[in-house]
């Protein structure tokens, strides 16, 4: 499949403080593609650097075959991590108006924002202005203003952040909508389960550097299956079942606990519950989890992908 | 260049969608006719005051028909310079109009008092407490309206020099004394005149006397009397740099708002995406560049209307000297070099704010450079080959506007082409180092400060 996007060796440095390193992966047409990492991680960095909107130190970036993301800008929706709008234009207006900057005819433009809204829901609030839109919706009709054109490659920087469980799920079928049109997308985010529904391949970003790329089954292949046990039982007692490779106590309440006990390579979960209950262990719960792609981020990278990795105010300053 | 026309007139329409931005255009206007006409509105709707004037005994005989001399010298000095007026107008190519409005400001002006016939019983009451209260009577409500006095003034003289008491309806209203306090000190000098055996005609038309002054240049129309039509291009020079002042801020604070407001509510990297900073820039600086011909345009219109209307007289000059001392040129290119320099400085300045205290950092030095102009524009009236005002004028910060008020003194063409050229160069590396300074602060999160600002004027935003 012809790859719509590629980065080769990209790096970007503000003053002192190194942004991406040695960045590469590619994104295929068509495609969906997860941007995925903490705050900090160095996501909207290359994202900018991809629509071209800051330079990279060095390195290589092809987008729709144009080696800078400015030459194809009509054929790119951009949504970026702080949306906003002009607070005094009408959801029509604005979304025609970014459309136009596209290269969308104005007529057209408010043609396909007014079904756009329609189809969001949003049919009732088309005239009314954007500051007195709730946040949800003013979120939706940006959304709908980055991709009025039908772009080829589609980039949202962190889409769901913001949003009420139900607006997540529509945009989830957004997404999804756009890639069965046709279009490319690339998403960022540090919420790692909008990834494991939507993405056909995922790119995992820690502290700047990629630290997995492939499918979402294959970075979970990366991380082990694991036993999740509630009793009053000891952390060794666990860690002496068979197939056990190691132990972490999740919780502990009068003497009951929650542990999570990772198999080892070949370990079976019936074996180790088997010989708990022969064993006379107090098991109250027992429950074989597949690691999700949060177990695998932290096993691939060592870090918590909830936890912000923000450079503090000098190196941020330098940006 | 599609983009820029779009960006263009968004921002145009943003602020000529507005109540705000022509109840603000219309304010100059109309606060500039009611700062005009309310002072003479003011005057013509103040009473004409009835004063009552007496001598408090022989030894103030004379002083009453001295005050009364003075009501009556001050109408014909009024009467006669009205007429002197309507002369000089008609002189100018006036019309019957200008007669007309004379005659109109006269109504308007002048003294308002007059001297009436004091009531028998305060003449005949003796000088002291008892004509006191009786004054104080007619100056109160006690007497039927038409009785009713507005001041009575008690002459007298102490140690031989005249005095007076002025009782006055109204605690505040001054004006009675101030003018009976004028007529004593013409009386006293007269008196102290005569006293040192000057002959009191000589004394009269001493007083009266009124040079006549002729003022001359080489340089005047008629290569001799200097007339107003002569001193009017300093004037609309002037009132051009002001103007041309006024429009360029206005002009250049509306951008950078609006460029803080994208930033603020984080549209400018959308922006981004979608257009160069150079567009960006460009199509911004366009449409306020439109929205502040629109505001020229109008206040032109409403000005040549109220000219025509009002001072048909002066109408025709004014329009005569700005299309043919090239005045209307020199004025949009001033106008162009001018707020192409302030507009995309603004604009940089806005792109690394939220909110005008943040602007704070550098736009408090720039206005303070800002107010030099103001200042030496007034000398460039009066002495436009100052060598401070040449100077000034080499300046590309201040040549709009010190060139502007200069212009109708025709400086010589190597500093009008000098000059210019210097400001157009400056403005387009203005464009330059704005460009650069737009695009590193529009994606920038950095606190401002003059450092941040000349190291994104170095990165130029990569």
């Amino acid at each position: 499949m012809a790859a719509a996007l590629t980065l080769e060796g990209v790096s970007k440095r503000y003053g002192d403080f190194q942004a991406v390193r040695d960045l590469s992966f590619q994104v295929e047409k068509g495609t969906i593609c997860g941007f995925l990492g903490p705050n900090g991680a160095g996501k909207t960095s290359t994202i900018r650097m991809i629509l071209g909107l800051q330079g990279v130190t060095s390195g290589r970036i092809g987008i729709l075959g144009a080696d800078d993301g400015r030459k194809v800008r009509d054929r790119i929706g951009f949504l970026p991590e702080e949306r906003g709008l002009y607070k005094k234009m009408t959801p029509v207006d604005a979304i025609a108006f970014f459309g136009a900057l596209k290269g969308l005819p104005t007529g057209e433009g408010r043609k396909r924002a007014r079904e756009m809204l329609d189809a969001q829901g949003l049919g009732g609030s088309k005239n009314k202005k954007m500051k007195e839109l709730s946040k949800g919706m003013a979120q939706k009709v940006q959304l709908i203003a980055s991709v009025v054109h039908r772009p080829e490659f589609v980039i949202l920087d962190e889409p769901f952040s913001g949003l009420d469980p139900v607006n997540q799920q529509g945009l989830e079928a957004v997404i999804r909508q756009l890639a069965a049109d046709g279009a490319t997308v690339l998403f960022s985010t540090h919420v790692m389960q909008h990834a494991e529904r939507l993405c056909d391949k995922v790119v995992l970003l820690a502290r700047g550097r990629k630290a997995f790329e492939g499918t979402v089954t294959e970075a979970r292949a990366t991380s082990k299956r694991f036993l999740e046990l509630e009793g009053a039982i000891e952390a060794s007692q666990a860690a002496a079942l068979p197939g056990v490779s190691g132990v972490e106590v999740v919780s502990e309440h009068d003497g009951v606990r929650v542990l999570k006990a990772a198999l080892g390579q070949g370990g079976r979960g019936q074996e180790a519950l088997k010989a708990a209950f022969l064993g006379g262990l107090d098991v109250r719960r027992f429950e074989l989890r597949e690691p999700s792609l949060h177990d695998a981020f932290i096993s691939l990278t060592g870090d918590n992908p909830d936890i912000d990795q923000s450079v503090k105010a000098g190196a941020e300053a330098a940006r | 260049m599609k983009r820029i026309l779009l960006i263009a007139r968004r921002e145009y329409a943003a602020y000529a969608r507005t109540v705000g931005f022509w109840l603000s255009l219309l304010a100059l206007p109309i606060f500039g006719v009611l700062g005009g006409a309310l002072p003479a509105l003011m005057m013509s709707s103040e009473p004409v005051r009835d004063v009552v004037v007496l001598e408090e005994g022989p030894q103030a005989q004379g002083l009453a028909a001295a005050v009364q001399d003075a009501v009556k010298f001050e109408a014909d000095r009024r009467a006669s310079r009205m007429r002197e007026a309507a002369a000089a107008a008609e002189k100018q190519g006036g019309q019957a109009g200008a007669s007309a409005a004379g005659q109109a400001l006269s109504r308007l002006g002048g003294l308002r008092l007059q001297i009436v016939q004091a009531p028998a019983d305060l003449t005949a009451a003796a000088p002291g407490e008892a004509r006191e209260a009786l004054a104080r009577r007619y100056l109160g409500d006690e007497v039927a309206e038409e009785q009713q006095l507005d001041s009575v003034v008690l002459l007298n003289r102490v140690d031989g020099k005249p005095t007076a008491r002025v009782w006055t309806r109204r605690a505040t209203d001054d004006t009675v004394e101030d003018f009976v306090r004028e007529a004593l000190k013409t009386v006293n000098r007269r008196e102290i005149f005569l006293e040192a055996g000057i002959n009191p005609v000589v004394v009269e038309e001493t007083e009266r006397f009124r040079p006549d002054v002729t003022a001359l240049s080489p340089r005047s129309a008629t290569g001799g009397e200097v007339s107003f039509r002569d001193r009017l291009p300093g004037i609309i020079g002037l009132i051009s740099g002001f103007l041309l002042w006024s429009l360029i801020i206005t002009g250049a604070s509306i951008l950078l708002n609006s460029v803080m407001e994208e930033k603020a509510n984080k549209i400018l990297e959308v922006l981004l995406s979608s257009a160069s900073a150079t567009e960006i820039l460009t199509g911004k600086v366009l449409g306020v560049a439109m929205l502040t011909l629109t505001v020229l345009l109008v206040w032109g219109g409403i000005g040549a209307f109220g000219l025509i209307a009002g001072l048909p007289q002066y109408a025709g000059v004014i329009g005569e000297v700005l299309l043919e001392g090239g005045m209307l040129g020199y004025f949009a290119a001033y106008a162009v070099g001018g707020y192409l320099m302030y507009a995309v400085l603004f604009a940089a300045i806005g792109a690394f704010c939220e909110t005008p205290r943040d602007a704070q950092t550098l736009m408090g030095p720039i206005m303070m450079i800002l107010v030099v102009p103001l200042l030496v524009m007034q000398m460039a009236l009066r002495t436009p080959d100052a060598p401070v005002v040449q100077i000034l004028s080499w300046v590309p910060f201040f040549t709009p506007f010190l060139m502007s008020a200069r212009a109708p003194s025709e400086p010589p063409m190597f500093e009008v082409v000098g000059t210019m050229a210097g400001m157009f160069a400056f403005a387009l590396f203005m464009v330059w180092v704005a460009g650069r300074a737009f695009r590193a602060g529009a994606l920038s999160d950095v606190k401002l400060s003059w450092k941040s600002f000349a190291g994104a004027i170095r990165g130029g935003g990569k």
